[in-house]
């Protein structure tokens, strides 16, 4: 019944070929699903970023390709690209996200207006995805004026309003405390679960990747195991 | 949502952008203040200038500036003289002049004379000639008296109450002569012209010339001189189609006097330049910083899927604000002032404020004030705000989205 959104082929990624070579993606052959729940782990410098550039869109492969619903991205122009990126991805970093100078709910509607949705809708969505992030109140804060776990969420709100095929999540919790990082796990899982949305994110941190169901282990650019976890391991 | 944008980031850092609006307001201020007392002056003078002597706008007949003779006349024609006047509303009135050279004698001396018949009247409503006079009286038209300026008068050592002997060739060949009681002294702003006017009355300069009803020159007086070159161009389209007349301009009757402006203006615009160039670097120091500071959001943004055009328009816009800002402040504090002045002009004392009042005029500063003075600030404050801001487009279509993110 699900079908692969994204579809990686022997994807290698090689920094600096010229002068000092960096291997950070090898052979990489990976394929995802609508509805998935993924966490991409291992150890530092193993290739999680890159791996989740690539799929972004973000970064072009020295060899292989990604491919989104069937459509080839390797090759495409970058204008092409950002244009693809708005339609269909949705991003949530680990810092630096919003725009500062816009409230958390001009942010999330913003890439709506990128998208030049229809405003009634446009307001209507932002409010509610906030309601569901948990920021009904702290709507017309500023970035500055929300925690650190109070920006992730408007993030993620802001990566589900552009209605994406999947959501791409770089260390997301990186620079939460726990109970903050247990809390936006909280929310894209619930995302994930009501409105089957997909997630991949790479994180260092344990009881994070407890949470996935789905592990994808990198160990020096290449993949060393990817496995289905139980779904039901949902208590912290 | 672009243009809220970039008007909230102007506020990030609302020091930094307010110094720039206000080094921007202050360069526009001063550059409408130099131009303003510039333009001011000259008009002034030009206006004096060419009340006195050429007029703003003559009408000849076209054989006259080749053959500056009395042969080459024309007719003092009402229906001319309406025609003409129809011919631009800004015209404001005719002056008619029949000018030529003669030789005045003393019983002592002899000397060149510029005679000039004139309608005293309309004379006096272009410029003030009736205030000028020191002594005596103005003659009246068919009397034979004459007046004429305090320096001629003192060559030829003569005084009111004298009589002049005039000397010269009347229209076609004829001899012109006769003797004129010397009705009064002027004296006249411009000096060469103070040590050789002789005026007459129109028609009795026509008498003795044997050129009755005609004149040499007509001068077209505009509302103001500003309006000089299209009233001109309305004249001399209607005027010069079947070649009887040709119509001059003041800058083409005192080409000195243009120079003398151009260079002055020349000047007056290399003040200005200096200070743009100074408001340029402190607007590009602001929109450098502006962009600095900011790498990461940037690649944030063209990574969520915002286009570089749609960002280089935030960025485009955020330069123009920081330029209109400045321009509207500018120029709103320099209309108070220039409209104060205008209607106030400054008074000069000392010696420059004697000299002046030796030419005959008022020793006043002069402003000049017309939207163009403003207008033209804001088309430069503009530009230079459009230019500076290719710095910020330029490195947002260069840059790497990835890079940039980890700036
Ligand atoms: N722009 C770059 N130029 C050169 N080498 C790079 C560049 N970006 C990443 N690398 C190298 O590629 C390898 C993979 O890096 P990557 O950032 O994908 O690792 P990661 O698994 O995300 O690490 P971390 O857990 O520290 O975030 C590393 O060896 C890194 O040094
Ligand atoms: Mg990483």
């Amino acid at each position: 019944m699900n079908q692969a959104i994204i579809q990686t082929d022997r994807l290698t990624k090689i920094y600096n070929p010229d002068t000092v070579p960096v291997h950070a993606l090898r052979d990489v052959s990976l394929s995802f699903e609508q509805g998935e729940f993924t966490s991409v782990v291992g150890p530092s410098g193993s290739g999680k970023t890159t791996l989740l550039n690539m799929i972004g869109g973000l970064d072009k492969p020295t060899s292989g390709s990604v491919m989104i619903d069937g459509v080839s991205i390797t090759g495409m122009k970058d204008r092409e690209l950002i244009d693809f990126r708005l339609k269909n991805i949705g991003f949530v970093f680990q810092h630096y996200n919003l725009i500062p100078v816009f409230t958390a709910r001009e942010n999330v509607s913003f890439i709506m207006l990128l998208q030049k949705r229809d405003k009634a809708e446009m307001m209507e969505r932002t409010e509610k995805l906030l309601q569901q992030v948990g920021l009904r109140e702290r709507m017309d804060a500023r970035p500055k004026q929300l925690s650190g776990g109070q920006q992730q969420r408007v993030a993620v709100a802001r990566a589900l309003a552009s209605r994406p095929k999947f959501i791409l999540a770089d260390e997301p919790t990186a620079n939460l405390d726990s109970a903050s990082a247990m809390n936006l796990l909280d929310i894209m899982e619930k995302m994930n679960r009501e409105e089957n949305v997909t997630f991949i994110f790479s994180t260092h941190d344990q009881r994070v990747i407890d949470r996935a169901r789905r592990v994808i282990t990198m160990v020096d650019g290449a993949v060393e195991s990817d496995i289905a976890t139980d779904q039901k391991s949902q208590t912290a | 949502m672009n243009a809220k944008l970039a008007w909230r980031n102007l506020w990030r850092n609302r020091r930094r952008t307010l110094i720039t609006g206000a080094s921007i307001m202050f360069a526009v201020f001063f550059a409408v203040l130099i131009q303003s007392m510039n333009r001011g002056s000259h008009e002034y003078m030009i206006d004096n200038m060419a009340r006195f002597h050429t007029g703003f706008i003559q009408l000849q007949d076209s054989r006259f500036e080749s053959e500056p003779s009395l042969d080459n006349v024309f007719e003092m024609d009402d229906a001319l003289f309406e025609r003409i006047a129809e011919t631009h509303p800004n015209i404001s009135f005719l002056v008619p002049r029949l000018e030529t050279f003669m030789l005045a004698a003393s019983e002592q001396q002899t000397r060149g004379a510029y005679v000039m018949g004139i309608e005293a009247d309309l004379e006096h409503q272009l410029n003030g000639l009736k205030d000028h006079l020191k002594s005596g009286r103005f003659f009246t038209p068919g009397e034979g008296a004459v007046v004429m300026g305090e320096g001629l008068a003192g060559r030829l050592d003569v005084a009111v109450g004298d009589t002049l002997v005039l000397l010269g060739q009347g229209r076609f060949g004829t001899t012109a002569a006769g003797k004129f009681p010397i009705a009064g002294l002027v004296k006249h702003p411009m000096f060469e012209m103070n040590d050789q006017m002789v005026y007459m009355s129109l028609p009795d300069l026509q008498w003795v010339v044997s050129a009755e009803g005609m004149i040499t020159t007509l001068l077209v007086t505009p509302e103001r001189v500003r309006d000089t070159d299209v009233v001109a161009a309305s004249v001399r389209e209607s005027m010069t189609e079947n070649g009887e007349f040709t119509v001059k301009t003041w800058p083409e009757l005192m080409p000195e006097l243009l120079q003398a402006i151009e260079f002055d203006m020349a000047s007056a615009y290399v003040m200005s330049a200096i200070l743009y160039i100074v408001i340029a670097f402190g607007l590009f120091g602001t929109i450098l910083m502006m962009t600095l500071e900011r790498v990461r959001e940037f690649g944030v943004l063209l990574s969520i899927g915002m286009k570089r055009p749609s960002l280089s328009l935030v960025l485009f816009l955020e330069s123009l604000l920081i330029g209109v800002i400045g321009v509207l402040a500018g120029c709103f504090i320099s209309f108070l002032v220039v409209f104060y002045f205008y209607h106030h002009p400054i008074p000069l004392t000392g010696d420059l404020a004697a000299a002046i009042m030796d030419f005959g005029f008022e020793p006043i500063l002069p402003f000049y004030l017309s939207g163009s003075l403003f207008l033209e600030q804001a088309v430069i404050v503009l530009l230079l705000s459009t230019l500076i801001c290719l710095y910020p487009i330029i490195r947002v279509f260069r840059m790497d989205v990835l890079q940039a993110s980890k700036a």
